[in-house]
């Protein structure tokens, strides 16, 4: 049996058609006209224990929903639900205590508290023992340096750092799944390097379960093993990362602010590049906002840095960006049967 | 799972944290206590000099009047002490905070009542056993063991009622995209519970007993102590009112907790 177990899952809202104008709005409260939204259509997946599982898709894809629906904050419209055997939102205070939850930049510590005294409130609601919680915090301290912070109030706390004692706070109980909803989220470089190796070693160290959400395609490579991919509310992808990953690491947008750029720019732009890297040149050219052209490249046939040369030696360029590929971009390369 | 025992150590665990917390902020701490305590007493001068001058208010003598004040602030304390947190509630389901209430395992309505406790509330219920005990001995009240029991256990049942009408008015949060004029309206409106009921006419007084039933505050509820030989069977079920009307609560508390779905992301 696996950890968790879903099948044909769905989740339905129903929501109002909502009128324009003040005449409206009154005409609304009245209204029994609504719509049904599936949020989520039809999900099936099962994870192991000890899986690091990427969940991941554009806003709206159905993604929260999924997780809320874990966490047991909402009842499934229907479909089959089961964490550890049990249905979450049947059972949410036992699954409470086998859950462990990060949601993006919320914290769930105690604002006016030391942060010490967050971790011993949680010592006692979730019934840690004095063995378990010292072993516990040591191995805190000595991923996230968590005794220098012992004393201050969270609110004092840089998000980085919040961060960090959030996610620790979640591992305190030894649950047998934790659930990350963007951990790393505006945070800075290092700091993101820093909790990805920390999730890391603690899924390492009691072999939790771990179900990641984010917008930051480092995250998933950095951590996980298999990825889902919903779009919405389906899956489009439940398999190795190592699949998606060609298409992360070899697609670079080559962001180019041309000189004197008219729309015959992109025309010439367009011959010349196949002219010089032949037709098979996997390059894909767009103007995305004003003045800017973005040149996709597909690394596994033509370098970037062939590109960026040959654009930079036939062409007035006053700027250039380069963007690694966003989670709407490879969504779109799945649905265009990249992964077929 | 957790026992009523666990509940209540956590609880004073939790408080003993946010006092100390609180405490930090000496000025503001101290500042605010007297300003209640000394709000508490200046309400109660408004009340005492409009009402000195008359020799009765609807039959009820001065110093009765005093006795149900008191036994007013010591009814909605708790309210004060132990709900605060019940403000909050909008802005918790708006920016979706409330959702970190579901990942303990805890109920709820601890959970999320436990996040407040008003210091500043307690100089209100000592300026209230204060008032109480001075009426009580101007009036000669008899107090006998049976007597100081009926008086806990009213008071209670009271402070039941008060809770009550906050937090049910606060639970419309989960369905009105603003809740505070209804949190606001039913704030207000204990302003009537120190009162007579026979002072308001028909309509009010029924409002007050069936429907918002401010009048199971204090006036009611006193008068089991005021005049117990003359009473009417409906002050009987003050301490039935305060535990059904909480039940009530509890009832539409849970049922807004499992329609809320959160805010997007």
């Amino acid at each position: 049996m696996s950890l968790i177990h879903i099948k044909d899952l769905t989740k339905h809202f129903k929501i109002l058609n909502r009128r324009e104008g003040l005449s409206g709005a009154f005409r609304d409260l009245f209204s029994g006209n609504y719509r049904t939204v599936e949020a989520v259509a039809g999900v099936s997946f099962d994870i192991e224990a000890g899986e690091i599982v990427g969940y991941i898709g554009p806003n709206g894809a159905g993604k929260s929903t999924t997780i809320k629906m874990m966490t047991g904050i909402l009842k499934p419209t229907g479909g089959m639900l089961q964490v550890n055997g049990l249905m979450p939102y049947d059972n949410r205070i036992r699954q409470a205590q086998i859950m462990g939850v990060v949601f993006g930049q919320r914290t769930q510590l105690w604002w006016d508290l030391p942060v010490i005294e967050s971790f011993k409130i949680l010592k006692e609601i979730y019934k840690v023992d004095q063995k378990m919680f010292d072993r516990h915090m040591d191995m805190f301290n000595e991923l996230v340096g968590l005794k220098a912070l012992y004393s201050q109030q969270v609110r004092t706390l840089s998000l980085g750092q919040r961060m960090l004692c959030d996610i620790s706070a979640s591992f305190l109980h030894n649950p047998q799944v934790v659930f990350l909803d963007e951990p790393t989220i505006g945070l800075d470089i290092s700091i993101k390097a820093k909790i990805r190796s920390v999730i890391k070693e603690l899924n390492r160290e009691h072999n939790t379960t771990i179900i990641l959400t984010t917008h930051d395609l480092g995250d998933v490579e950095a951590l996980c093993q298999r990825i889902i991919i919903i779009d919405k509310g389906k899956i489009l992808y439940d398999g190795d990362i190592k699949r998606v990953n060609a298409l992360f690491g070899a697609y670079r947008t080559l962001k180019l602010q041309i000189d004197d750029f008219t729309a015959a720019t992109l025309q010439t732009l367009t011959g010349k590049l196949t002219e010089k890297f032949g037709a098979e040149h996997g390059i894909s050219i767009a103007e995305t906002e004003e003045l800017w052209t973005d040149v996709t490249i597909d690394q596994a046939r033509t370098p970037l840095s062939d590109v960026l040369n040959f654009v930079m030696s036939n062409f007035g360029v006053d700027d250039v960006r380069i963007v690694e590929i966003s989670m709407e971009n490879v969504v779109r390369k799945v649905y265009d049967g990249a992964l077929k | 799972m957790h026992s009523l025992k666990d509940y209540l150590r956590l609880y004073f665990i939790i408080e003993t944290q946010y006092i100390k917390a609180r405490m930090q902020y000496r000025a503001d701490f101290i500042i605010s206590s007297i300003g209640m305590f000394f709000s508490s007493l200046a309400t109660l001068g408004i009340f005492w000099v409009i009402l000195g001058s008359i020799p009765d208010l609807a039959g009820w003598s001065f110093m009765q009047l005093v006795f149900i004040y008191g036994f007013y602030m010591i009814a909605i304390s708790p309210m004060q002490i132990l709900f605060d947190h019940i403000w909050q509630i909008r802005f918790h389901v708006q920016q979706g905070t409330f959702l970190k209430y579901y990942f303990r395992p805890l109920n709820m309505m601890f959970y999320y009542m436990s996040e407040m406790f008003d210091i500043k509330g307690l100089t209100q219920l000592a300026a209230g056993i204060v008032i109480l005990i001075y009426a009580s001995i101007r009036l000669d009240l008899d107090w006998t063991l049976p007597r100081v029991a009926l008086l806990l256990l009213t008071l209670f049942s009271a402070s039941l009622v008060q809770i009550s009408i906050t937090v049910l008015a606060g639970c419309a949060a989960f369905w009105v995209l603003d809740a505070y004029p209804v949190l606001g309206l039913a704030w207000k409106l204990r302003e009537f519970a120190p009162y007579p009921m026979n002072i308001f006419d028909g309509a009010f007084r029924f409002t007050f007993t069936f429907i918002i039933p401010l009048g199971f505050v204090a006036f009611y509820p006193s008068q089991l102590f005021l005049q117990p030989e003359d009473v009417s069977s409906l002050v009987y079920f003050s301490p039935l009112v305060g535990v059904g009307l909480f039940a009530l609560t509890y009832w539409v508390w849970t049922k807004g907790v499992n329609s809320y779905t959160g805010t997007g992301s």
